[in-house]
């Protein structure tokens, strides 16, 4: 290998790295509420998209800093969860899973609708000018990646910390593994869902902000990332914080990777290849979520 | 005090019963029937039957997590019919169910700290619970960092009653105990029984070890087809048994 290569890999581990920080704050709410609900959350990649979206009118309106606007977003999507939950998914998680994945499916489409007749099929852009790239040698950083990064690792860990070290954390966690035990703990697990599922909204707009510091985005565009986040969900394994971080990781540094070695229309190739290796070596744990009862 | 916390921090002293409870789990199906149990406190009550009986159902109906077409349950003089599960245990009122109920990704140190959920906003007085509840239970105190999944059967049970005690619940809802487990097992889980009988707890028992169920009763109910059958105290059934499960067989 010779100089040249070693830049461009080297170039593109270190984008792969930040983007996979991204994918995990993307795909953390998918694999909390895929754990807790028993269900795939179709509907989760509209929040990502409505996390840029929001985060997208915060900067044109009041000239908010994404970075910012995530104070406001966490409380906001919280609730909107938080109310989907309790007006629908509470609903969905007692009927049979096919039943529930079109309800969801059907959230999803009213979504992504509703955000084309908002805001168009445009591409849109968050313009944001953090200042010249960072300079290590022969190898560029860009700030808004970074910045983004960054966030989304901090969100990522505070996810973590949540759900390890405090009660509520340990209380969802019981939760998703014997609801009725959880019950006669004396955990109102109609309340906690209603939590995990705001988690899991807030999440998702989080990484839906750090994507539009980074990326351009159109509505229909969280299909694409859905797939991303399934993805590192099947290969990170169901609930498990650490496990999806490094899933998140992996696949940021397969797409760049792939992105350089290879022409880049054949990087969603890689990507969904991937995927479906994935889902054959690790489907099974999927399907059916172990749901325990007494 | 008011009423409620009085009546919740004399949960020993209440008298726990189901009045003419019509149940079941489908919309067509009756599993109990116009059955009537009470738990006279500070005492052992037994339900026995054959399989099919209802048995597990009415602890169920006890303890909230199936509500009854029909009829009351209270506790004293309140009525908890419509008291969610989740809010029994305020009432000092726990249920140990059949079968595994740990958390299996769970330590057994985080098991214990979730059975001690209603102390969640006191830490202080959490981490005591749950520290009395090791030294109570001093088998768990080495495993303390190992996933509940990776303990053996007994060690499970063990672990199931011990998170049961971290909330020091005066009410004990026991249902079949001795399934699944070795002699030697259901001989120490009988005498943890008979220990929470000798601080004062109210228990309702239901098990299909009969022997060892009726030597620790101190009131027997026996239910056929979810129906009341028989009734009596400790000594009035103390001779019984043998015919009592000749009859069942021929079901």
């Amino acid at each position: 290998m010779d100089y040249l290569q070693f830049v461009l890999l080297t170039q593109a581990l270190l984008n792969g790295i930040l983007l996979g920080l991204i994918y995990t704050a993307m795909a953390v709410g998918l694999s909390l509420t895929m754990g807790v609900m028993g269900i795939v959350n179709v509907a989760h990649s509209t929040f990502i998209i409505l996390g840029s979206y929001a985060a997208f009118e915060l900067s044109r309106y009041f000239g908010l800093d994404p970075m910012v606007s995530i104070l406001v977003i966490i409380p906001l999507f919280f609730l909107i969860g938080a109310l989907l939950e309790r007006g629908l998914m509470r609903h969905v998680a007692r009927a049979d899973s096919t039943i529930g994945l079109l309800i969801l499916f059907g959230v999803l489409v009213i979504l992504e609708s509703a955000a084309i007749l908002v805001w168009t099929t445009d591409t849109q852009v968050i313009n944001i000018n953090y200042g010249p790239s960072f300079i290590l040698g022969d190898f560029i950083i860009g700030r808004p990646r970074l910045y983004a990064g960054i966030v989304a690792l901090i969100m990522v860990g505070l996810t973590y910390y949540l759900l390890q070290k405090t009660m509520l954390g340990k209380g969802i966690r019981a939760m998703a593994q014997n609801r009725d035990a959880a019950m006669m703990m004396g955990i109102n697990v109609e309340r906690l869902s209603m939590i995990v599922f705001g988690i899991g909204t807030a999440t998702a707009a989080v990484g839906g902000v750090a994507l539009a510091m980074v990326f351009p985005f159109t509505p229909q565009d969280h299909i694409r990332w859905l797939a991303w986040a399934f993805l590192v969900v099947v290969v990170g394994g169901l609930g498990n914080v650490r496990n999806t971080l490094l899933a998140g990781l992996v696949v940021g540094v397969t797409e760049t990777l792939s992105g350089v070695l290879l022409p880049f229309q054949f990087v969603p190739v890689v990507i969904y290849s991937f995927l479906a290796l994935a889902l054959v070596v690790r489907g099974q744990g999927l399907a059916g979520t172990e749901r325990r009862t007494i | 005090m008011t009423d409620t916390q009085h009546e919740r921090s004399n949960g020993s002293t209440a008298k726990l019963s189901m009045r003419n409870i019509e149940a079941g789990y489908y919309a067509h199906d009756l599993v109990l029937d116009h059955l009537n149990i009470a738990a006279s406190p500070n005492k052992a009550t037994v339900i026995l039957g054959p399989n099919g009986s209802g048995k597990s159902t009415a602890l169920r109906v006890l303890y909230g997590i199936l509500q009854p077409r029909q009829g009351q349950v209270t506790l004293g003089a309140r009525d908890i019919t419509a008291v969610p599960p989740h809010q029994r245990l305020e009432f000092g009122i726990a249920l140990l169910p059949q079968g595994r109920s740990t958390f299996p990704e769970l330590t057994v140190q985080e098991n214990l700290e979730v059975g001690g959920w209603t102390l969640r906003n006191d830490r202080q007085k959490l981490a005591q619970a749950v520290e009395a509840t090791y030294e109570r239970y001093p088998i768990l105190k080495d495993m303390r960092h190992k996933f509940g999944a990776s303990l053996s059967g007994g060690q499970q049970r063990i672990l199931e009653i011990a998170r049961m005690m971290v909330s020091d619940p005066k009410i004990l809802l026991i249902d079949e105990p001795s399934v699944g487990l070795a002699p030697l097992l259901v001989k120490q889980v009988y005498e943890e029984i008979a220990k929470f009988k000798a601080e004062q707890r109210t228990i309702v028992l239901v098990d299909q070890n009969i022997e060892a169920a009726v030597e620790i009763a101190d009131y027997v109910y026996t239910l056929e087809y979810g129906r009341n059958h028989l009734e009596g105290n400790h000594t009035e059934f103390e001779g019984k048994l043998a015919n009592l499960v000749k009859e069942w067989l021929r079901f």
